[in-house]
């Protein structure tokens, strides 16, 4: 039928087996806990979603019209209460080490109740993520520790994460344009460390992050060559909080500015930088990109999740509304043309879920994921007594070796197919849910006319929210050239993106 | 204003012509002929509208623009506020004060007896800068036609006479068809009084206003009629303004009717034929509303991509980004062309204006929330800030596209008038 020989040759003819099987093969890898767990954080998030959000999400968005200065402390709190900000951090650095596609779920469940508030949970791991994606073991280990502290003893410790700059947004997210980008916030050597200056802009959770995961350049002339990153803690000298954004959405989850002024960060917050990347295969900018993707793989799938849980909302405010409302002398629900457009966006919530599991699929085979999920260390992360992990894992992790190793086997380890692959389908998830979000939701107002214009019947504020994703973690338009650079262009010579005209 | 007297007559009695009634091919003079004569006084009945000439439409456009950009733009983040935030009282006064509130009114009202291309020229560039003006000139101009439809003219000259604006403009429930959800108090009749109780929701300028019409049905019956209330008096309950998605300058409120006193408008039962005369009308108007918001959205994102630099170069230099504003500039001249075509039709009464107007409408109104989110997109994260009008504009896009009654819903009457 078909020679051995030849099945190779015509998998690797566009479009690649591999780019589109992800899920085909990853349930045969996958660790069965993962489904058992993912199960529990759903259920999870279903409880917290009935007894704490539901009587604040719509309340919360009323104060912050009110008062966009307020800050969500109180909510905050709770979300640490309930053990939050550690589920997804690996046992062996003190979190309760649920695994990482699980959270795309989680946020879903929350996202559909109220966008700001599943923001206020999940951008915390946005930076969590691109501490991991340094693989700078000693520091993950240092911050998520502290994370996990700030849990025992009721005082949230949440991270945020620092790239955007008022002259630089959608140039920071791309490597392929940062060098012709207006990037400011520069490190300067000094003894003991750097010195930090510049200002970020649109930072999620800001005002209320302990941590902030900054991204900076040592050469703003060549900002992809010296990219670093480095951890600045709130009340550290020379750092300040700006203002606080006023958004149209997602208003329960401040946007802030920060602000860096010859801020001092020792050697020992460095998470990555020139210096540590010399003993890496690829060149700086080649890591800048990899660490990059790996960050925008993960985090794509989670905003992804967020477009999904927008279009769900939607769905939701709407057939409710279709259930108990007469339109010209029926229910709204017995309506054909009502029943085709609740249809529509069902599958648009369908559609968008599937291509966030898609992208973690990829983030578990050929991304960030890969090692956590290898069963052998899956299972022994997961079972590993507390005892073990205090006395001989943590002590271990503090090695400069055990960087290197993680190191070598993540980044070095990684192909470039591989992270095309990953990074090609966290941006098709990105666009294609949030996409489905916004659209869910000018269809659930388009069928609630009247009574979707009020804030108190959610539906607005879905919209409000969602309008949000299609703007942040790299535009949608950036998004598409992404997908088209990392799925379709790297099969052709020929062809260049990012090219101006 | 002066007024073209040589231009084509439309009477009120034409307005009287039902919908269905009107195929294509019948000549506007055998609908005058078919039309029931009204029992009102002469003040009643609007007097012929001529049709506005190009050099109007100019003045009026011009001068709506410069109103427009010296009273509404440079406060818009202010006034976008309420309800928590002040009112714009003084913008209000001031349109009133030239006459925006009075462009559909004939001469004998106080009016510049204009047409709908006149109230969509004004309303178009109002809406560029702050479409909540427009939201509030659009209810009062609804509340006016819809009385004028049911013959209730002598009631609309009582208030054409008031010089306070809150005491001239005319609250009513415009993004809600009463006859499509039953949002709709009850009414009582005893000897010549009517008495209205319960309660009515998203009542469009309900707080400001001194005077609403309210749809109310009789207990057992499944007609509704229109009736002209007095805010404020006894019976009349109103909520704090309601917190809404867009227009946040024309507030609407929740109304509690205990044994409110109302005067009827037009016949008993009538209410739905009159707002569908009324809607047939003042769908231009809310599509030339859309129309405005897709054109400030447009300059908006025009004027940053011209400014704004990303990957070493202007933005609007990246094909991505021209192609966006290609596209909504195509939509942007499109849309002109429809709605000068549609308001030329609903001004002469040309056959099928009612259809036109409608359709005009429903396609302007979905471009407008097509573009406007492009409007956000252009700018990135600046977009979706209070700092430009961006954000303000999608928000009020999608608000204007509910205006009288639920977009699904208007788009099957469009087919089934037509089976």
């Amino acid at each position: 039928m078909i020679a051995k020989s030849e099945i190779n040759m015509f998998l690797n003819r566009a479009p690649h087996f591999d780019d589109i099987t992800c899920s085909l093969k990853s349930t045969a890898r996958q660790p069965k806990a993962m489904l058992k767990e993912t199960r529990e954080l759903v259920a999870l998030a279903r409880k917290f979603k009935e007894e704490v959000m539901k009587p604040l999400t719509l309340e919360m968005d009323r104060t912050m019209q009110k008062d966009p200065d307020y800050l969500p402390w109180e909510f905050v709190k709770k979300a640490n209460d309930w053990g939050f900000y550690t589920l997804w951090i690996p046992r062996i650095f003190g979190g309760k080490g649920y695994n990482a596609p699980s959270m795309s779920y989680f946020l879903e469940e929350l996202g559909s109740e109220c966008l700001g508030l599943s923001n206020v949970i999940g951008v915390h791991y946005l930076a969590v993520v691109t501490t991991f994606a340094s693989w700078n073991i000693r520091l993950i280990n240092q911050l998520c520790r502290e994370v996990a502290e700030g849990q025992r003893t009721g005082k949230p410790c949440l991270l945020s994460l620092a790239i955007t700059e008022p002259g630089a947004g959608t140039d920071v997210e791309e490597v392929e344009l940062v060098d012709q980008g207006n990037v400011s916030c520069k490190a300067t050597k000094v003894e003991g460390g750097y010195s930090i200056s510049g200002t970020k802009v649109f930072i999620s959770s800001g005002h209320i992050s302990r941590w902030h995961i900054v991204i900076c350049y040592e050469d703003l002339k060549k900002p992809s060559d010296t990219m670093m990153i480095v951890a600045v803690k709130t009340g550290s000298k020379g750092f300040s909080f700006g203002k606080k954004e006023h958004k149209m959405g997602v208003k329960v989850c401040p946007a802030s500015e920060l602000v860096f002024d010859d801020c001092f960060v020792p050697d020992d917050l460095v998470l990555m930088n020139k210096k540590q990347n010399l003993a890496m295969r690829r060149t700086t900018k080649q890591t800048c990109c990899q660490i990059i993707d790996y960050v925008v793989s993960a985090s794509r799938a989670g905003v992804a999740a967020w477009g999904t849980a927008a279009a769900r909302g939607a769905f939701e405010c709407a057939l409710d509304y279709a259930l108990k409302t007469e339109v010209n002398g029926k229910l709204l629900v017995n309506h054909e043309w009502a029943q085709a457009m609740l249809a529509e966006m069902y599958k648009n919530v369908a559609v968008s879920r599937l291509t966030y599991a898609e992208t973690n699929y990829a983030n578990g085979l050929y991304g960030m994921y890969k090692s956590i999920q290898f069963k052998p260390v899956f299972y022994y992360f997961k079972y590993v007594p507390q005892i073990i992990i205090d006395n001989i894992i943590d002590p271990i992790l503090k090695l400069n070796i055990t960087t290197w190793l993680f190191r070598k086997i993540q980044l070095d380890g990684q192909t470039d197919q591989e992270f095309h692959r990953t990074s090609g389908w966290g941006s098709l998830a990105k666009f294609s849910g949030t996409d489905a979000g916004v659209k869910n939701c000018h269809m659930a107002l388009e069928m609630m006319g009247q009574d979707g214009l009020r804030q108190n019947n959610r539906a607005e504020k879905m919209l409000r929210d969602a309008k949000l994703l299609q703007i942040y973690e790299g535009t949608n338009q950036l998004n598409r050239i992404n997908l088209f650079k990392c799925l379709v262009a790297s099969g052709h010579s020929d062809v260049r993106v990012f090219e101006h005209e | 204003m002066n007024s073209q007297k040589e231009t084509t007559v439309i009477t009120r009695e034409q307005d009287v012509v039902e919908l269905d009634q009107t195929p294509a091919s019948l000549p506007s003079e055998k609908i005058e002929a078919k039309a029931e004569p009204k029992k009102e006084s002469k003040t009643a009945h609007r007097k012929p509208v001529p049709r506005t000439s190009k050099k109007e439409l100019g003045m009026l456009a011009k001068s709506a623009s410069e109103f427009a950009k010296k009273q509404l733009a440079p406060d818009r983040e202010e006034n976008d506020k309420f309800p928590f935030g002040p009112y714009f009282d003084h913008v209000l006064e001031k349109a009133f004060g030239v006459d925006f509130f009075h462009i559909l009114l004939p001469e004998n009202m106080n009016g510049m007896n204009q047409g709908l291309s006149a109230l969509s020229v004004t309303l178009d560039n109002i809406c560029q800068e702050d479409s909540s003006l427009g939201g509030v000139m659009f209810t009062t101009a609804a509340a006016q036609e819809l009385m004028f439809a049911a013959g209730a003219g002598s009631e609309v000259e009582k208030i054409a006479s008031k010089t306070n604006v809150n005491e001239f403009v005319i609250g009513l429930p415009v993004f809600n068809n009463p006859s499509e959800v039953k949002h709709i108090a009850q009414y009582k009749k005893a000897g010549d009084t009517y008495t209205l109780s319960g309660d009515l929701g998203y009542m469009v300028l309900g707080g400001m206003a001194k005077q609403a019409l309210i749809p109310a049905s009789r207990l057992g019956s499944s007609k509704f009629s229109y009736f002209l209330v007095d805010l404020t008096q006894s019976g009349v309950m109103k909520s704090e303004p309601i917190l809404s998605l867009g227009l946040h300058a024309c507030p609407a409120v929740d109304l509690t009717l205990s044994n409110a006193r109302g005067i009827l408008i037009g016949e008993e039962g009538n209410g739905a034929v009159y707002f569908e005369k009324m809607a047939d009308r003042m769908h231009v108007a809310a599509a030339a509303m859309s129309l405005g918001i897709m054109k400030g959205s447009f300059k908006e994102a025009f004027d940053y991509a011209k400014k704004r630099e990303q990957g070493g170069h202007t933005i609007i230099n990246w094909s991505e980004v021209k192609m966006l504003l290609s596209n909504m500039a195509i939509k942007i001249t499109n849309a002109e062309m429809i709605l000068e075509r549609a308001c030329k039709a609903v001004d002469s009464h040309e056959p099928r204006w009612e259809a036109r107007s409608r359709a005009a409408a429903l396609h302007i109104q979905e471009m407008a929330c097509e573009l406007t989110t492009d409007g956000i997109q252009l700018l990135g994260g600046v977009g979706y800030m209070k700092d430009f009008g961006q954000e303000k504009r999608f928000r009020d896009a999608k608000h204007v596209q509910a205006l009288l009654g639920i977009a699904p819903v208007k788009k099957i009457k469009f087919i089934e008038k037509m089976i």
